[in-house]
């Protein structure tokens, strides 16, 4: 991780500096891009949310004020709008489950992949398929290492909310993981 | 990650047992088009560029806190950068009689990486010939140029040089190309720019050159942040080359910078075979340019800037390459039978080391090689000493180091494996016992085990700092369900073990040869293994270094920014009278000002109190254009828990762009000598670096007795001596040239402290 002092001083020289502008785009692209593919799961739509992230963030840089969180917060907070603004203006929706059910039985995505993919990609196959706001909370956490504090303020939660979502969602891979996957062996 | 967080919020074993999962593995990489993250940053800087005030004065930044901190972070960060050169070139004779013109200016550009390639982007059509004629950079630097629709790619051969102001030149010709009179058909040329166009540039700060006698730098050193080379697609190995980039072998195919359609990767060379090629990669994995398409298993050398390749043949055969790094053929020393399984040895820098169906073959560049034949253990281990003169084999008989020279066999411990060679000159292996690993260490001939893992842990992968100090290896679980490995630290007596990064599937450490990075393996979700660079940086153990280069960068910057208080607050009365005395100018003449500055070396010339000898170099600018530089010596004593500068000596001022100049200077301890490092910011023509260009000299002025020889990929010259403590002057004279002939700028010349 970017020492946080130093990762403060190169964001207010982005206020007036745009080569440390870039610094930062070279720090953080690769995180958000990830976490935009992530939510969109479409190269090109992940492309059009990171632009838009950015470039909003170019925008208001000289309004962000540091509140003990890292920036690369900021910039999540900035993506996950950037999502549901673009599910609310391609009058899309996001493949979403109710809390609580289960894991739709006719997608191939757990199922099928449970016999030709190994362990590894199943597990997050399955946390694609988690309740959105469990879904960002575990790629967050164990996608890119985010404390639970900074999640809980990317995601605008308590601590113990983000907690619950992050309880949540392990319990339901361990439940609705088919029994062919056996944790912990290979 | 932060365990105790997922300890705490875990607690039921089931629970367990997926986060164990979840920790060890990474979500897929998402694909991603290399050019879409160039464009977008060239998007956002041109916005930048229009919405951001310029930075008008540092008055928020307080000196006495970041600024040693923040540089080598900088240059880190600034590693991703691409260099996009906004020029303006209007074509006078177009047909339309429109001029063109360009596109993102970011002139005077800073924090430029060193590995990159150059883009410029021209607006419209060009005179693709004539442009490329009349490109020209300074300092001297042999590249080459591609066009990709109407951007040139200018790629470096070598790497550029850190600290250096690049001036990128379009000159213009004589006069517009016209219409051909004898072919009425034919259509006007466009023509370059009837003025000249001026770019410049400034590469990365270098880390600050390790203090002499080295300490204890790299062990105990702390891990940064990572990234993955993931932007460039699929990656199968990769390897770091002396100069800090990346041999990479990658699936046969793949596009290079900017998808360059005159780059020939061979999917096909073998018919429909699958097959993989060879590039060389920027550290962030920027794709520089193809060298061995076909190739597999590539081995840098330790010097002369090759590389050996494998080469699968039709027929079930082989052959064994050396190649440059401009992907140029040198020379096919061997061919053999099969599919070979793991890249040659090499034994110096003009021998190497092959396995031809579990034979030990050696091979020499330039004459045959005579060796007693040895049969290696299936995946046996193969290392050699980085002077060439042994070579550790695990053989089907037992391990066994070969003295090269005078044709001696050593016995090593039965069960000895994993061989590492330090750059001094020892080397480590590990045993696996029946309850964990034992690691060794071999220097100067005796075998010491210094440290031994837990039970039921397996250690391998050992790695070297380039100092020499300390080693990393990879640690895995050989019993239970969790088969993660993670990276180990530890330092090259055995102690202060320590974890190196997060708790997550490391493996295959590689130092990079300046010691900044880690490249590594990681577990990726789909099984197989990404590779991750780590930043890392020195821990306290290097504190009075970094205490006095502190104190350094307040007294400069306070130079820089004319505040004589704090400025003269780092002076002592000895070093307020140097000033005053004129040993050395406070602050820049009327109408110029101190632009940058950076360490060229630090020595440490005394240890009770600690005094270091710094060497700055301080460039001069006018009107916001750097037109010279100087240097100066400064002597730093530790006085009441503070380093305070007393004492001052400084060169005379050497203008810029008049010839290749020297960079920086590294003192290293050799036994039983030194190496001195001499680097340059040009490429130098080879046969003008030898012991009567750069020289040693003792105090009475007499010459010492040295040994150079010179790394083009690296602009280093490397001069090898025998000194007794003392202080000695360097002195590179002007019959050092550039490629194009141009002479040093002007005679160089700097203490060298020889304290033990």
């Amino acid at each position: 991780m970017p020492d946080r002092f130093e990762e403060r001083e190169l964001v207010e020289r982005a206020k007036l500096d745009p080569d440390a502008f870039g610094a930062l785009y070279d720090r953080y692209f690769p995180q958000i891009y990830r976490f935009a593919y992530s939510r969109v799961r479409d190269q090109s739509l992940a492309e059009d949310v990171t632009s838009e992230v950015f470039f909003k963030a170019l925008k208001n840089i000289k309004r962000y004020t540091y509140s003990g969180h890292p920036f690369s917060s900021w910039l999540y907070q900035i993506t996950l709008n950037a999502v549901a603004d673009h599910y609310r203006g391609a009058a899309a929706k996001e493949v979403e489950l109710e809390e609580g059910a289960s894991l739709p039985s006719s997608e191939p995505t757990v199922v099928d992949e449970v016999v030709r993919r190994d362990r590894s990609r199943r597990v997050w196959s399955a946390i694609d398929q988690l309740p959105k706001h469990q879904r960002a909370a575990m790629v967050l956490k164990f996608g890119e290492d985010r404390k639970i504090e900074e999640i809980a303020q990317i995601l605008g939660k308590s601590s113990g909310a983000v907690k619950l979502l992050l309880h949540r969602g392990v319990e339901r891979l361990r439940r609705e993981l088919p029994p062919e996957f056996e944790l912990g062996t290979p | 990650m932060d365990d105790r967080e997922l300890d705490e919020l875990f607690t039921d074993p089931a629970h367990h047992e997926v986060v164990d999962l979840l920790k060890a593995s990474r979500p897929a990489t998402p694909p991603l088009d290399p050019n879409f993250r160039l464009h977008l940053r060239a998007q956002l800087m041109a916005e930048a560029r229009k919405t951001l005030t310029p930075r008008a004065s540092r008055s928020w930044f307080p000196f006495n806190l970041t600024p040693s901190v923040l540089a080598p972070a900088m240059a880190a960060v600034a590693a991703g950068f691409i260099v996009v050169l906004g020029i303006e070139i209007y074509l006078a004779n177009r047909p339309t009689g429109s001029p063109v013109a360009v596109v993102s200016p970011i002139n005077n550009k800073t924090n430029v990486a060193t590995a990159e390639p150059i883009e410029i982007k021209f607006s419209g059509p060009v005179d693709k010939a004539a442009v490329e004629e009349t490109v020209q950079i300074e300092p001297a630097t042999s590249v080459t140029k591609q066009w990709v629709g109407n951007t040139l790619v200018i790629v470096p051969n070598h790497p550029l040089a850190p600290n250096t102001t690049y001036t990128v030149t379009l000159k213009p010709k004589a006069a517009a190309a016209s219409a051909n009179p004898g072919n009425p058909t034919s259509t006007p040329k466009p023509a370059v720019a009837p003025t000249p166009v001026v770019v410049h540039f400034t590469t990365v700060r270098a880390p600050a050159p390790p203090v002499v006698p080295p300490s204890f730098r790299s062990a105990g050193v702390t891990y940064g942040f990572d990234s993955r080379l993931a932007d460039s697609g699929k990656i199968l190995a990769a390897t770091w080359t002396p100069a800090g980039q990346l041999l990479v072998t990658r699936p046969g195919g793949l596009p290079g910078p900017a998808t360059l359609p005159s780059q020939s990767p061979t999917a096909t060379a073998f018919g429909s075979a699958p097959t993989t090629d060879v590039w060389l990669m920027s550290p962030i994995g920027t794709p520089v340019r193809l060298v061995a398409p076909g190739g597999n298993f590539p081995a840098a050398a330790p010097s002369g800037g090759l590389f050996s390749v494998w080469r699968q043949l039709q027929g079930n055969q082989a052959t064994l390459e050396v190649r440059d790094l401009q992907g140029n053929l040198v020379s096919t020393v061997a061919t053999v039978d099969g599919v070979p399984d793991r890249p040659a040895v090499w034994i110096g820098p003009d021998r190497l080391a092959y396995v031809d169906q579990g034979v030990l073959r050696l091979v020499g560049l330039h004459s045959p090689v005579v060796a007693a034949t040895l049969k290696v253990d299936h995946d046996g281990s193969l290392a050699a000493s980085p002077n060439g003169q042994f070579l550790a084999v695990q053989s089907t008989t037992g391990s066994v180091v070969l003295d090269l020279t005078p044709s001696t066999t050593r016995r090593l411990p039965d069960g000895a494996t994993g061989f590492a060679w330090s750059s001094k000159g020892d080397l480590a292996f590990t045993i696996q016992r029946d309850k964990g690993t034992d690691l060794y260490v071999v220097a100067d001939g005796k075998t010491s085990r210094i440290a031994s893992g837990p039970s039921g842990q397996a250690w391998s992968d050992l790695n070297w700092a380039p100092d020499a100090a300390s080693l990393l290896f990879a640690a895995r679980p050989t019993e239970g369900i969790n088969t993660m490995s993670v990276l180990m630290l530890v330092n090259r007596d055995g102690s202060n073990p320590i974890r190196f990064g997060p708790e997550r599937e490391y493996s295959a450490p590689q130092w990079s040869p300046s010691g900044d990075l880690v490249l590594f393996t990681r577990r990726d979700e789909a099984g197989g293994n990404a590779f991750w660079t780590a930043t890392s940086a020195p821990s306290g153990n290097d504190a009075a270094e970094q205490e006095a280069l502190a104190e350094v960068e307040k007294f400069m910057q306070a130079r820089i920014h004319g505040d004589t208080s704090t400025a003269q607050d780092a002076l002592d009365d000895a070093g307020r009278a140097a000033y005053q005395a004129g040993a050395s100018s406070l602050f820049s003449p009327a109408g110029t000002q101190f632009n940058r500055y950076y360490p060229v070396t630090v020595q440490l010339t005394g240890s009770n109190p600690n005094k270091f000898l710094v060497g700055v170099r301080i460039f001069i600018a006018k009107s916001g254009v750097e037109t010279s530089f100087f240097e100066e010596q400064l002597s730093l004593t530790l006085q009441a828990q503070r380093y305070l500068v007393d004492g001052v000596k400084a060169s005379d001022t050497m203008a810029l762009g008049h010839g290749p100049t020297v960079v920086s200077v590294q003192i290293l301890q050799a036994p039983p000598g030194q190496q001195v490092r001499v680097r340059f910011d040009a490429d130098l023509k080879p046969d003008s670096v030898s012991g009567d260009t750069i020289q040693v000299k003792d105090a009475s002025g007499q010459l010492m007795a040295a040994r150079v020889s010179f790394d083009p990929d690296k602009h280093l010259a490397i001069v090898n001596v025998r000194l007794r403590p003392g202080t000695y002057q360097l002195v590179v004279t002007r019959g050092v040239t550039d490629i194009n002939g141009a002479p040093l700028a002007q005679e160089y010349s700097a203490p060298l402290v020889i304290s033990r």
